[in-house]
């Protein structure tokens, strides 16, 4: 339990920055080396079936990581994080279609329109407390669903909506001209990516992540310290928008056609789910949910198991992470490991210790 | 703009589908009011009774009765051990937290039912009860007594489930648990036969609204587990607290999504009905404290 | 601190594990015990289900025909080097095309075991896909790039021929499928028995004004291209000078009640209701039509191809004969009773246990495909290569599959609607029975009339149903 005190401390740390620790340099070097196996190993490795799921790995970690943060620092279950993403797939394609600006700026935009409406969409959902406000976050989702299955998504057609139904051959939505290969824009999306993951990673280590911290723990005792807690439940909203949509405009690259069906209600819950399972409080528990989500899918369905056995783990692992692992596997997991480690190393000690015993008893 | 004529069957099939939405959604506040849980499994454990139902019926050629019966005891069974298992288990959570609970069973029972009951394109299933054959008339519609049965059976709970909740000692000790389970405890109720009590019926509830709903609707897992969402829209108007608006939010839900369909301009969106009409609920009224909360909501 | 469960479980009050652990077994044992379908095939093939449908009854007592016929050497099993096809078809709820790879399967399976193609045994593999545009590009570069196919036979899909036609053509690959999307047909690389959603409702919309309807409702599932099915049906309408309303609906459906009454409405009682769904989905409305009371208030209702099954015949009841018109792409079995229908038929009966439509257009479409492509492949002098099968594939002509009104052509064309005459069936005491024969699709469709030209046919077909 934080005292008051030491909450607005906190809260008014400003700009400082925490000196690294031993944890976080060994997490600065397993997160440069996963970055140099997916940049340089991977493309070369794996075959064209997998890269493609990979790409779909890079662009549900940056919506896992939006989740994360919403779930994870400020609370808020958002139950219709695929219908954020669908917006930002749309603007992008609409953009994409409609004018041949560079790609970086269709992200950037995708992803600024995602975050103005979030912003405007979640301001008044604010005033609701915790299960309403993820109820709403599922009613707005459905509704979207519902709309977007009727103005579809942009395929090249005129007009605001850019859907011209009577096509004969839809043109593909582009790519950036320097990555138009399927392992060249998983590189792409692996980098789009790791910029996400930094511009979170900056949010945390400054003002906005420690008044979120401090909101998590007691959200009262936030207000008494003087953080507005609205303006930084609104800035989360807005950073985990922006990023879905810079997310939403990979993915319209990455697939290039869009159709409805793909953003379905049951995807915002899956996608909850993995977050969940995954860890909703770093950002390496992103990447484990986008794998679950995209990468174990594509494993079992050339294995020939059925999708379904992965829905039915994804519920259990729901059941299981909120009544035994909040913080997911990737903080269960070493601690299971280092539970083990400590298991081993007690048995390895009593073993030494009973061994010149033994010998003396010859 | 079409005319009253043109409204007029679409007034009574509304009606129909309001007592669709209102069986659900009054399972789900009755749910709420007893142990303070959203269960958002209610359609997916109904669709699996119904399923059962069905195999029954069409593999064994058991009696209709009998299968209904397995379809509602297997509902409640479902739900009984959900809540015996994770209910203590989450006890201590918010209620967001013990909602999102209920999203894994959902999960699991919906995996479940589509690795039992694969869905093939060429062949569907279906429920049918015998009331669907004895029809009459409102002006140049057909109504069907299952339909009449499933709106009637909304209110008969609605009310029912109300008084029970109000008037008995039972279901005061339930909104005692659902408010405050520890002072509930401490106050000498048995908290956990209560809480069993209240599983078991809501999970009857839910294996009879999945009998009707398989009938009314469709005979199909990925349709009634997320009809559950539709209904949630008519429970959610009603703040999760009052049966009573469930019903009656449930019934304007259904005739405005039938009433929207002679519309050309807005009948593709007709679907988005319960969503906008609960969003904007819920936004119109969260300016004061508008649920029951239970301590563990602050 | 203590909490209250220590409490409950002191005082011995309710209720304990054991109880709740007997409560999940007595489920567990419910569940077991009645889930339909006890095994469970791998992903590529649907579990076998034995819905009222499939009844042997359809297999006519005089047929002489053994499934052995389909292969050269009847008894013989294929020993030889397997030549590798490959399929991919939607398979999601609402909407599922197992049927049409699984009947190709057991043709494939059936010539396996008679005598094979010249010798080799041919190993088929089906991919199934959730219309997700990554997952379907992912699955034909699999299929190429790991598990070496040479063709591509059976393809069914709402968006595939979409997405992978530009890949196709870079590998060379001339698919034989059953289309759903535009490019299925408007693009070189894949050509198709069927005659997909487009003009196959121009074939219902064609028998409906044939009866002298004063108006059209025209109603289908809002899947991707709507609007370039809906292009056929209305510029046929518009020649006929019939009006024609267009309307889509989301699938699943929930609320089939609003959508019958909506349809019939709109239609009028001199009017008629086409519809464009798969066949769970239409049946919800034809029955949702008549719990209302409905059927009858309308001229007559239509649909298009996939309501061509007795699944859909014997659900829907006896008040439906004469009053719904089913748009045939291919030979009714029920009214045929010719060597390739009862081998056809025979072939179901004994490897087709997956197919869970039953008989019907969707394993009619399977096993034509299989057809074509064993008979492509047979042809073959030197080696089995991705060359030389799909230089087969695209030289087949004039074949005579004896499921088709025509002769089937892959032909070199830009636009490939080979299939472009249908026949009509309607339901009839639980069977789908021929109600009229084989009828040209209008070249009033601009893109059948393309067609015509590029194959150098008649550009309007005789008995053409004129203004």
């Amino acid at each position: 339990m934080a005292s008051l005190s030491g909450v607005a401390e906190r809260a008014r740390g400003g700009l400082r920055l925490r000196r690294p620790t031993g944890a976080s340099v060994r997490h600065g070097i397993a997160t440069v080396l996963a970055l140099a196996v997916a940049l340089a190993v991977l493309p070369q490795v794996l075959s064209l079936y997998y890269i493609d799921a990979m790409m779909q790995v890079a662009v549900y970690a940056i919506v896992a990581l939006g989740l994360g943060v919403l779930v994870g620092r400020v609370g808020l279950y958002s139950l219709g994080q695929a219908a954020v993403l669908a917006i930002g797939a749309w603007v992008a394609a609409r953009i994409l279609f409609a004018s041949s600006l560079p790609f970086p700026i269709v992200l950037l935009a995708a992803g600024a329109v995602t975050m103005v409406l979030g912003t405007l969409v979640g301001a008044p959902a604010l005033r609701m407390r915790g299960l309403y406000l993820a109820l709403i976050t599922l009613m707005l989702a459905g509704a979207i669903t519902v709309v977007l299955a009727t103005t579809n998504f942009p395929n090249g057609g005129h007009g605001f909506l850019g859907y011209n139904g009577s096509l004969l051959h839809i043109p593909p939505i582009r790519r950036p001209a320097i990555a138009t290969s399927d392992p060249a824009y998983f590189r792409y999306a692996v980098v789009v990516a790791a910029l996400m993951f930094l511009l979170v990673l900056v949010h945390l280590r400054t003002r906005p992540g420690r008044a979120w911290a401090a909101i998590r723990q007691s959200e009262p005792a936030a207000l008494a310290a003087g953080i507005n807690v609205t303006l930084y439940k609104l800035w989360a909203f807005a950073l985990a928008s922006f990023i879905t949509g810079v997310a939403g405009g990979v993915l319209a690259g990455a697939v290039h056609y869009l159709y409805s069906i793909d953003f379905q209600t049951q995807d915002s819950i899956t996608l909850l789910a993995v977050v969940l399972m995954g860890g909703a409080y770093s950002a390496w528990g992103a990447i484990v949910a986008a794998l679950l989500l995209e990468l174990l899918p594509a494993i079992l369905h050339n294995a020939g198991v059925s999708a379904d056995w992965l829905t039915i783990l994804f519920g259990v692992g729901v059941l299981g992470a909120l009544t035994t692992a909040p913080a997911g596997i990737v903080d269960q997991f070493p601690k299971d490991m280092a539970r083990l480690g400590r298991l081993l190393t007690r048995l390895a000690r009593q073993l030494g210790r009973r061994r010149p015993a033994l010998e003396r008893g010859r | 703009m079409p005319s009253w004529q043109d409204f007029q069957p679409f007034i009574v099939s509304g009606l129909a589908l309001g007592g669709v939405y209102a069986l659900s959604g009054v399972g789900i506040v009755v749910l709420y009011r007893a142990t303070g849980v959203v269960y958002l499994a209610f359609g997916a454990v109904g669709a699996m009774g119904a399923l059962i139902a069905w195999s029954l019926i069409n593999h064994a050629h058991a009696p209709q009765w009998l299968a209904w019966i397995v379809c509602i005891l297997f509902g409640a069974l479902v739900t009984l051990a959900y809540g015996t298992v994770f209910g203590p288990a989450l006890a201590k959570r918010p209620p967001l937290v013990k909602a999102v609970a209920t999203l894994g069973l959902m999960l699991v029972l919906f995996g479940a039912m589509d690795l039992l009951w694969t869905t093939s394109g060429g062949a569907s299933r279906a429920l049918t009860l015998p009331t669907d054959n004895d029809t009459f008339m409102i002006g140049q519609v057909q109504v069907n007594y299952t339909q009449v049965i499933a709106l009637a059976l909304g209110i008969v709970i609605a009310a029912a489930t109300g008084a029970f909740l109000r008037y008995t000692g039972l279901g005061t000790a339930m909104r005692a648990v659902a408010n405050d389970r520890e002072i509930a405890g401490t106050l000498g109720v048995p908290v956990r036969r209560v809480e069993a009590v209240a599983w078991f019926g809501c999970g009857v509830l839910a294996g009879a609204a999945g009998l009707l709903l398989a009938d009314l609707v469709a005979l199909d897992a990925t349709t009634l587990t997320f009809l559950v969402i539709s209904s949630l829209a008519a429970a959610l108007i009603a703040r999760l607290r009052s049966i009573a608006w469930t019903v009656v939010a449930a019934l304007v839900v259904g005739l405005v999504h039938d009433l929207l369909t002679p519309i050309q301009s807005l009948t593709n969106y007709r679907d988005m009905t319960p969503f906008v009409l609960a969003a904007l609920a819920l936004l119109a009224l969260s300016g004061r404290q508008v649920m029951s909360l239970s301590r563990e909501e602050a | 601190m203590r909490t209250i469960d220590h409490l409950a479980r002191r005082r011995g009050a309710f209720a304990h594990r054991p109880s709740a652990l007997a409560a999940i077994a007595l489920a567990a044992i419910a569940i077991a015990g009645c889930g339909s379908s006890a095994h469970h095939k791998s992903a590529a093939a649907s579990t076998s289900h034995s819905t009222t449908a499939t009844t042997p009854a359809t297999t006519t007592s005089s047929s002489t025909v053994s499934a052995s016929q389909c292969g050269p050497k009847p008894g013989v099993k294929a020993t030889g080097s397997p030549i590798a096809l490959g399929a991919i078809v939607t398979n999601q709820p609402g909407t599922s095309f197992t049927d049409i790879a699984n009947m190709a399967k057991a043709y494939f399976t059936c010539v396996n075991d008679n005598g094979g193609v010249n010798g080799h045994p041919i190993k088929y593999y089906i991919e199934t896909e959730q219309t997700n545009p990554a997952q379907i590009a992912g699955e034909a570069k699999q299929l190429v790039q790991s598990d070496h196919v040479l063709g591509l036979v059976g393809n069914t899909s709402i968006i595939e021929c979409s997405v992978d036609h530009k890949y196709l053509a870079s590998i060379g690959f001339y698919a034989i499928a059953s289309g759903i999307a535009p490019e299925c047909y408007s693009t070189p690389n894949y050509a198709d028995v069927n005659m997909g959603p487009r003009y196959s409702s121009d074939g219902a919309v064609q028998y409906a004004i044939s009866q002298h309807v004063s108006k059209i409702v025209f109603d289908q599932s809002n899947v991707p291209g709507t609007g370039y099915i809906a292009g056929g049906p209305d510029a046929i309408a518009k020649a006929a000078h019939v009006p024609i309303v267009n309307l889509t609906e989301n699938v699943p459906i929930s609320d089939a009640n609003s959508v019958a009454i909506k349809e019939v409405d709109d239609a009028g009682p001199n009017g008629a209701v086409v519809l464009n769904f798969t066949p769970p989905e239409a049946l919800v409305i034809l029955q949702a039509a008549q719990k209302l009371g409905l059927e009858d208030r309308v001229k007559l209702w239509a649909c298009s191809t996939p309501c061509n099954t007795d699944f859909l015949a014997k659900s829907l009841g006896p008040k439906w004969n004469g009053k719904l018109f089913v748009n045939a792409e291919l030979m009714p079995p029920d009214s045929s009773n010719t060597p390739t229908m009862n081998l056809y038929k025979a072939i179901f009966k004994q490897y087709g246990s997956a197919v869970s439509g039953g008989i019907g257009s969707f394993s009619q479409m399977g096993f034509t495909e299989a057809e074509i492509a064993v008979h492509a492949l047979e042809s073959i002098k030197g080696p089995y290569t991705v060359k030389s099968v799909n230089a087969a594939f695209r030289a087949v002509r004039n074949f005579n599959t004896g499921m088709l009104c025509q002769l089937w052509t892959y032909g070199d064309y830009p636009v490939h609607i080979a299939n472009n005459e249908d026949y009509t069936v309607t339901p009839h005491n639980g069977r789908m029975v021929l109600a009229k024969g084989c009828t040209p699709i209008s070249s009033v469709d601009p893109q059948v009339a393309a067609y015509r030209k590029a194959a150098g046919m008649a550009p309007l077909a005789p008995g053409q149903p004129t203004g």
